[in-house]
């Protein structure tokens, strides 16, 4: 099991429990993205960066005219991935290749969406809920 | 469904420990086998003792604030509420041993309890609320990851059903309309609300009836679906306030009416014919309004029926209805009263662990804090009949006290300026958390650093020349240049930003190097120590002659993470998991540009005392400051 950073303060016990309010999500997701308008995207990965608070990365693909267009997603941390054997290598396999991402589209309209789900190649599922869903 | 008998907590615990641990095999036992053995103990030693004090006892009050009857076994219960008939109430209990939390409903009159659910570890149910024929408890529930709103008969018999499977997480139920058409729920997320209502006939397709940058949880509808009653912070500070409801007219100008006025908790109970509703003030008491709506609308001055017992978180960050409800007649209350908070005392210990003398009076205190010069502390006080958190300083010759700050905001960590003058702390306030600071003559307040909305941040030090204020937020090590008078036009320097987690940077006496938490290795926080370059707040990957980054810690320190003035010393924490106990442990760092740590060496351990985020060890490394439990009450 991962341990991650609050429980690196969790000895610090009953007064830091009793005063600490430290919230561990970076910022406000909602307000970002709308969880009702989910868009699916099938394209090649093409740029990751699997660093906290949160991963990122890209997708190539083309618009229903044909235009080349990329998108971006936000992922969870990568802690979040690591407590479901989910590594960066698995998404560094993908690199160049064919993936599906379903994702909550930013508010704003751009091609900017938060994982909900990615489908790897060889069909494996990578799931970001519930965190993002 | 089965049902179940109350056990006495001692002989629960003591069960829990039997089917925990292993009963001797015949065989030889390997180390692995011990090492497991030990591990299933500390862990039933841990149950135990969570369970033992922090069971709690459903309490039945009358409106005097009189105890009616106690009902049911201790246990580890939140978020009651009394069916509409009066002759049960729903509650999550919480299971240790299995990682559980499931709904219950337990009987007033007999105090027998039925389990509703049987979630898995980590899907816990939360929120219930009572359909207003009594028959049925509505409640959410995260299920095969997916989080949904859920209803369950209240005799216990058939399956759980999904009544809407939400699109997001976090929802909270708060109220199942009289008429029985609509389940109210919000979404709080990261600073933004949503007041949702749940249609249960039709295509079950939520109505947004009003969403806020100001928080708004804990909405409750009036019995004739007119109104909707709810706690906010749109004036900086947690009101109750009432607003008009009307989700077939989602456009129609927004009505609405501030009822408290001296702070209030929340949630809001209206009573069964509409003409009186009920809250939890900010100082404990429990509030009674008179409603009246003919000729027009009107709520009445807020009336104290009476105060809960001191046991009842009311802090800042208390969650609204979490122990407590109103019945629909308005003449009961139910709780599930917490054992009586433990008091502290401030208690300095020298390098081996010996008394050197207790700092003021026993108090719901924490987070002490050595001055620069070591000659006072500053730390947390809780005043638990306020409900609030502030800090103080005590001039550690004089004995004599300052109050820093005083408000109801809460406030964390606090943290000198390297030349003594200042106080910075960590505060969230509505959306943001932000560092703050005073004069430590307890000055005016002024704003440091404001965080990204909806984001949290842990305060953690200066750098020794006071031009940038250190923290981490998302796992991030982070800086804030204090320059300029604008402090929301300051931006913080990511010190590092990696694949792992890290956190709590503290920068050595002479501002050459950082020392954190990182679990970069073995997938467990360790401390690190690396080259740092105090002028613009960046780690120093290659500096000839100075090591690149050391590991400081092999047993994964759970806090502390103080220097020494000198720098040749580094402090921290550890404890064995389940255990109470906790190691002052030291690492010594060699002379000269390449720092190099020691083994680590256990200078002294304690018990029962509570450490903190804070520089609680005195600069020249001599005294240690802890905040040690008083005994039970």
């Amino acid at each position: 099991m991962t341990r991650t950073l609050p429980a690196y303060f969790a000895l610090a016990t009953l007064l830091v429990l009793t005063f600490s309010t430290t919230a561990p999500a970076h910022h406000n997701m909602s307000a970002n993205f709308d969880f009702n308008d989910r868009v699916t995207v099938s394209g090649t990965l093409s740029k990751i960066d699997w660093r906290n608070p949160h991963i990122e990365f890209m997708v190539d693909t083309k618009s229903a005219s044909g235009d080349a267009e990329t998108w971006k997603y936000e992922g969870p941390a990568p802690s979040f991935f690591r407590e479901r054997n989910v590594g960066k290598a698995d998404f560094e396999g993908a690199l160049g290749k064919q993936v599906t991402v379903e994702a909550s589209r930013a508010r704003d309209g751009s091609r900017w969406g938060l994982l909900r789900q990615i489908t790897l190649p060889g069909d494996k599922l990578v799931s970001a809920c519930p965190q993002n869903c | 469904m089965k049902r179940y008998i109350a056990i006495p907590l001692t002989a629960a615990a003591l069960a829990a420990a039997l089917m925990i641990l292993p009963w001797p095999s015949h065989g030889q036992e390997s180390d692995a086998d011990k090492a497991k053995a030990a591990k299933a103990a500390a862990k039933a030693k841990n149950i135990a003792r969570a369970i033992q004090e922090n069971a709690r006892q459903l309490t039945l009050f009358d409106r005097q604030g009189k105890v009616v009857k106690t009902f049911g076994d201790r246990a580890l219960y939140n978020q009651p509420s009394i069916s509409p008939d009066l002759t049960r109430v729903a509650v999550i209990r919480q299971d240790l041993e299995n990682e559980t939390a499931d709904l219950w409903v337990i009987d007033i009159g007999t105090g027998a309890g039925t389990k509703l659910t049987r979630s898995k570890s980590r899907e816990p149910a939360r929120s219930p609320v009572w359909a207003p024929d009594s028959a049925w408890v509505a409640f959410a529930a995260l299920r095969d990851s997916y989080d949904g709103i859920y209803r369950a008969k209240a005799d216990g018999s058939g399956a759980e059903e999904l009544l809407y499977k939400l699109p997001g997480a976090g929802a909270v139920p708060t109220d199942w309309s009289l008429d029985g058409k609509f389940i109210n729920y919000y979404v709080s997320q990261l600073g933004d609300s949503i007041l949702y209502a749940l249609p249960l006939e039709g295509d079950r397709t939520p109505v947004v009836v009003t969403r806020s940058k100001s928080e708004i949880v804990a909405a409750r509808l009036s019995p004739d679906s007119r109104f909707l009653g709810y706690r906010s912070n749109e004036t900086g500070r947690n009101e109750v306030w009432v607003r008009a409801f009307d989700p077939a007219n989602p456009s129609a100008p927004e009505r609405k009416w501030q009822i408290s006025d001296q702070g209030g908790l929340g949630m809001v109970w209206w009573r069964r014919d509409g003409r009186e509703l009920y809250y939890f003030a900010a100082d404990r008491g429990i509030m009674a309004v008179s409603v009246s709506t003919s000729p027009t609308l009107e709520f009445g001055k807020p009336k104290l029926l009476f105060k809960a017992p001191n046991s009842i978180p009311n802090g800042p960050n208390a969650a609204p209805g979490n122990l407590g409800s109103v019945s629909r007649d308005g003449e009961h209350v139910v709780f599930s009263l917490p054992p009586a908070p433990r008091l502290q005392q401030l208690t300095m210990f020298d390098r081996t662990g010996k008394v050197v003398r207790t700092i003021g009076q026993p108090a719901l205190i924490g987070q002490p804090a050595f001055s620069p010069d070591g000659k006072k502390l500053a730390f947390v006080r809780n005043n638990i009949e306020a409900g609030n958190a502030n800090i103080w300083t005590v001039d550690l010759e004089t004995g004599n006290e300052t109050q820093i700050t005083n408000d109801s905001f809460p406030h964390n960590v606090p943290t000198w300026s390297p030349d003594g003058k200042h106080i910075a702390y960590q505060s969230n306030r509505g959306t943001y958390t932000s560092i703050y600071w005073r004069s430590s003559d307890g000055g005016a307040e002024e704003m440091l650093f404001r965080y990204t909305p909806g984001a949290g941040l842990q305060l953690s030090d200066f750098t020794p020349d006071g031009k940038y204020v250190m923290f981490d937020g998302g796992a991030i090590l982070m800086a804030a240049p204090l320059t300029g008078s604008d402090p929301l036009t300051r931006k913080a320097v990511e010190v590092s930003r990696e694949e792992y987690e890290v956190g709590f940077p503290r920068v050595s006496p002479d501002g050459r190097y950082l020392s954190y938490g990182s679990n970069e290795v073995k997938d467990r926080i360790e401390m690190f120590i690396r080259p740092f370059n105090m002028a613009t707040a960046t780690l120093a990957e290659e500096v000839p002659g100075r090591a690149s980054k050391v590991q400081a810690t092999k047993d994964g320190p759970g806090g502390g993470n103080v220097w020494r003035s000198d720098g040749k010393e580094v402090f921290y924490l550890r404890s064995e998991p389940g255990s109470d106990e906790v190691e002052v442990k030291s690492v010594e760092l060699s002379a000269g540009p390449a720092i190099q740590p020691s083994e680590a060496k256990v200078l002294f351990k304690l018990r029962d005392a509570g450490g903190a985020n804070t520089k609680f060890i005195s600069p020249d490394g001599q005294r240690f400051v802890f905040a040690v439990r008083e005994p039970a009450r």
